[in-house]
Protein backbone atom coordinates (compact mmCIF):
# COMPACT_ATOMS: atom_id res chain seq x y z
CA UNK A 1 0.00 0.00 0.00
CA UNK A 2 3.18 2.50 0.66
CA UNK A 3 4.31 1.92 -2.31
CA UNK A 4 1.17 2.95 -4.37
CA UNK A 5 1.07 6.15 -3.02
CA UNK A 6 4.23 7.09 -4.65
CA UNK A 7 4.62 8.34 -8.22
CA UNK A 8 8.42 6.06 -8.24
CA UNK A 9 9.47 5.34 -11.48
CA UNK A 10 10.47 1.37 -12.23
CA UNK A 11 11.57 1.99 -15.85
CA UNK A 12 14.74 3.30 -17.44
CA UNK A 13 14.89 5.07 -20.19
CA UNK A 14 17.37 6.95 -22.45
CA UNK A 15 15.44 10.12 -22.90
CA UNK A 16 18.47 12.33 -21.81
CA UNK A 17 20.68 10.68 -24.39
CA UNK A 18 18.08 10.81 -27.12
CA UNK A 19 17.65 14.37 -26.12
CA UNK A 20 21.75 15.43 -26.52
CA UNK A 21 21.76 13.64 -29.81
CA UNK A 22 18.83 16.43 -31.10
CA UNK A 23 20.48 19.06 -28.69
CA UNK A 24 17.22 19.59 -27.38
CA UNK A 25 16.66 21.47 -23.62
CA UNK A 26 14.44 19.68 -21.25
CA UNK A 27 12.39 22.88 -21.21
CA UNK A 28 11.95 22.92 -24.84
CA UNK A 29 11.34 18.79 -24.79
CA UNK A 30 8.43 19.76 -22.63
CA UNK A 31 7.07 22.56 -24.80
CA UNK A 32 6.88 20.25 -27.72
CA UNK A 33 5.26 17.95 -25.57
CA UNK A 34 3.36 20.02 -23.58
CA UNK A 35 4.30 19.17 -20.14
CA UNK A 36 6.14 20.42 -17.54
CA UNK A 37 10.03 20.82 -17.77
CA UNK A 38 9.85 19.07 -14.00
CA UNK A 39 8.33 16.25 -15.43
CA UNK A 40 10.30 15.81 -18.26
CA UNK A 41 13.60 15.68 -15.68
CA UNK A 42 11.10 13.42 -13.28
CA UNK A 43 10.87 10.70 -16.41
CA UNK A 44 14.63 10.65 -17.55
CA UNK A 45 16.02 10.62 -13.53
CA UNK A 46 13.89 7.54 -13.44
CA UNK A 47 11.61 9.00 -10.62
CA UNK A 48 8.37 9.20 -12.26
CA UNK A 49 6.72 6.84 -14.97
CA UNK A 50 4.81 8.59 -18.08
CA UNK A 51 1.39 7.32 -18.73
CA UNK A 52 0.88 5.39 -22.24
CA UNK A 53 -0.31 8.45 -24.44
CA UNK A 54 2.44 10.41 -23.41
CA UNK A 55 5.23 7.50 -23.62
CA UNK A 56 3.85 7.13 -27.26
CA UNK A 57 4.30 10.97 -27.65
CA UNK A 58 7.74 10.77 -26.68
CA UNK A 59 8.61 7.83 -29.06
CA UNK A 60 6.99 9.48 -31.83
CA UNK A 61 9.11 12.55 -31.45
CA UNK A 62 11.91 10.63 -31.27
CA UNK A 63 10.85 8.54 -33.87
CA UNK A 64 11.53 5.21 -32.12
CA UNK A 65 9.80 2.56 -30.74
CA UNK A 66 8.39 2.93 -27.19
CA UNK A 67 10.73 -0.05 -26.54
CA UNK A 68 13.40 1.21 -27.55
CA UNK A 69 13.08 4.35 -25.82
CA UNK A 70 11.53 2.74 -22.33
CA UNK A 71 12.82 -0.51 -20.88
CA UNK A 72 12.07 -2.34 -17.54
CA UNK A 73 14.62 -3.52 -15.51
CA UNK B 1 -3.82 14.61 -22.10
CA UNK B 2 -6.42 17.07 -21.57
CA UNK B 3 -9.47 16.99 -24.17
CA UNK B 4 -11.45 20.21 -22.90
CA UNK B 5 -11.20 23.82 -24.59
CA UNK B 6 -9.33 26.58 -22.04
CA UNK B 7 -12.44 28.45 -22.76
CA UNK B 8 -14.87 25.28 -21.52
CA UNK B 9 -12.33 25.25 -18.57
CA UNK B 10 -12.41 28.92 -17.75
CA UNK B 11 -16.24 28.39 -17.82
CA UNK B 12 -16.50 26.15 -15.64
CA UNK B 13 -13.77 27.78 -13.28
CA UNK B 14 -15.91 30.58 -12.89
CA UNK B 15 -19.30 28.57 -12.68
CA UNK B 16 -17.43 27.10 -9.30
CA UNK B 17 -16.24 30.30 -7.94
CA UNK B 18 -20.04 31.73 -8.57
CA UNK B 19 -21.21 29.34 -6.76
CA UNK B 20 -18.63 28.74 -4.23
CA UNK B 21 -19.42 32.68 -3.42
CA UNK B 22 -22.67 32.59 -3.27
CA UNK B 23 -22.60 29.51 -0.91
CA UNK B 24 -20.40 31.62 1.34
CA UNK B 25 -22.26 34.38 1.51
CA UNK B 26 -25.69 32.36 2.56
CA UNK B 27 -23.33 31.02 5.32
CA UNK B 28 -21.96 34.53 6.45
CA UNK B 29 -25.83 35.19 7.00
CA UNK B 30 -26.59 31.91 8.57
CA UNK B 31 -23.62 32.96 11.20
CA UNK B 32 -25.11 36.32 11.71
CA UNK B 33 -27.71 34.96 13.17
CA UNK B 34 -26.88 31.70 14.76
CA UNK B 35 -22.85 31.79 15.38
CA UNK B 36 -21.27 33.29 18.44
CA UNK B 37 -19.06 35.12 19.39
CA UNK B 38 -16.51 36.97 16.81
CA UNK B 39 -17.07 33.71 14.33
CA UNK B 40 -18.57 35.74 11.64
CA UNK B 41 -15.51 38.42 11.44
CA UNK B 42 -13.20 35.69 11.34
CA UNK B 43 -14.99 33.50 9.14
CA UNK B 44 -15.03 36.59 6.17
CA UNK B 45 -11.51 36.71 7.04
CA UNK B 46 -10.35 33.63 6.46
CA UNK B 47 -12.67 33.27 3.71
CA UNK B 48 -11.14 36.37 1.73
CA UNK B 49 -7.79 35.20 2.38
CA UNK B 50 -8.30 31.69 0.55
CA UNK B 51 -10.44 33.54 -2.17
CA UNK B 52 -6.87 36.05 -2.62
CA UNK B 53 -5.16 33.30 -2.64
CA UNK B 54 -7.25 31.48 -4.97
CA UNK B 55 -7.34 34.49 -7.11
CA UNK B 56 -3.49 35.38 -7.14
CA UNK B 57 -2.39 31.53 -8.31
CA UNK B 58 -4.99 32.06 -11.10
CA UNK B 59 -3.75 35.06 -12.36
CA UNK B 60 0.14 33.58 -11.73
CA UNK B 61 -1.06 30.40 -13.90
CA UNK B 62 -2.82 32.40 -16.62
CA UNK B 63 -0.30 35.17 -17.30
CA UNK B 64 2.79 33.28 -17.07
CA UNK B 65 1.97 29.44 -16.60
CA UNK B 66 6.04 27.99 -17.62
CA UNK B 67 6.74 29.85 -14.20
CA UNK B 68 3.73 28.94 -12.33
CA UNK B 69 4.54 26.85 -9.67
CA UNK B 70 3.94 22.69 -9.60
CA UNK B 71 1.19 23.43 -6.44
CA UNK B 72 -0.40 26.35 -8.40
CA UNK B 73 -0.49 24.56 -11.51
CA UNK B 74 -2.33 21.41 -9.81
CA UNK B 75 -4.78 23.15 -7.84
CA UNK B 76 -5.93 25.27 -10.97
CA UNK B 77 -6.02 21.91 -12.98
CA UNK B 78 -3.61 23.48 -15.37
CA UNK B 79 -1.15 21.09 -14.75
CA UNK B 80 0.03 17.68 -16.58
CA UNK B 81 -0.81 14.56 -16.11
CA UNK B 82 2.47 14.28 -13.36
CA UNK B 83 1.41 17.16 -11.38
CA UNK B 84 -2.41 15.69 -11.59
CA UNK B 85 -1.24 12.37 -10.05
CA UNK B 86 0.55 14.45 -7.23
CA UNK B 87 -2.61 16.39 -6.01
CA UNK B 88 -4.13 13.08 -6.22
CA UNK B 89 -2.30 11.07 -4.35
CA UNK B 90 -2.27 14.25 -2.10
CA UNK B 91 -5.41 14.21 -1.48
CA UNK B 92 -5.68 10.43 -0.78
CA UNK B 93 -3.63 11.27 2.13
CA UNK B 94 -5.70 13.29 3.69
CA UNK B 95 -8.63 11.66 2.97
CA UNK B 96 -7.25 8.64 4.60
CA UNK B 97 -5.92 10.34 7.73
CA UNK B 98 -8.99 12.52 7.97
CA UNK B 99 -11.03 8.65 9.57
CA UNK B 100 -8.59 7.99 11.92
CA UNK B 101 -7.97 11.66 12.99
CA UNK B 102 -11.89 12.29 13.02
CA UNK B 103 -12.39 9.72 15.48
CA UNK B 104 -9.56 10.91 17.53
CA UNK B 105 -11.77 14.41 17.95
CA UNK B 106 -14.96 12.20 18.72
CA UNK B 107 -12.76 10.96 21.54
CA UNK B 108 -11.28 14.22 22.32
CA UNK B 109 -14.81 15.85 22.56
CA UNK B 110 -16.56 12.86 24.32
CA UNK B 111 -13.65 13.43 27.04
CA UNK B 112 -14.58 17.00 27.55
CA UNK B 113 -12.71 19.19 24.93
CA UNK B 114 -14.02 22.26 23.50
CA UNK B 115 -15.82 21.05 20.02
CA UNK B 116 -14.92 24.50 18.20
CA UNK B 117 -11.10 23.85 18.97
CA UNK B 118 -11.04 19.99 18.00
CA UNK B 119 -12.72 21.01 14.98
CA UNK B 120 -10.13 23.80 14.08
CA UNK B 121 -6.98 21.95 14.66
CA UNK B 122 -8.97 18.73 12.92
CA UNK B 123 -9.19 21.18 9.76
CA UNK B 124 -5.27 22.67 10.62
CA UNK B 125 -4.43 18.88 10.92
CA UNK B 126 -5.79 18.15 7.75
CA UNK B 127 -4.45 21.04 5.48
CA UNK B 128 -0.87 20.51 7.00
CA UNK B 129 -1.15 16.94 6.22
CA UNK B 130 -2.21 17.77 2.49
CA UNK B 131 0.65 20.28 2.11
CA UNK B 132 3.30 17.95 3.80
CA UNK B 133 1.96 14.76 1.49
CA UNK B 134 2.10 17.04 -1.43
CA UNK B 135 5.51 18.20 -1.42
CA UNK B 136 7.10 15.17 0.05
CA UNK B 137 5.50 13.43 -3.48
CA UNK B 138 6.56 16.50 -5.44
CA UNK B 139 10.27 15.97 -4.02
CA UNK B 140 10.36 12.42 -4.53
CA UNK B 141 9.00 11.97 -7.76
Amino acid sequence: MTRSLYIRGDVQNSIRDLRAETGMSQRELAEVLQVSRQTINSIETGRYDPSLPLAIAIARHFRRSVEEIFHAD
Amino acid sequence: MQTDTPARRNAVALSVLAVVLVLMSVVVVLLREHAPGNMVPGFIIGLGIGIAGALVMAWRVLRRPDRASTFERAWTQTGDEREDALLTRALAVVGLLSLPLVGIGTLAIGFGAEAPMVMTLLLGALAVTGLLSFAVFNHRS
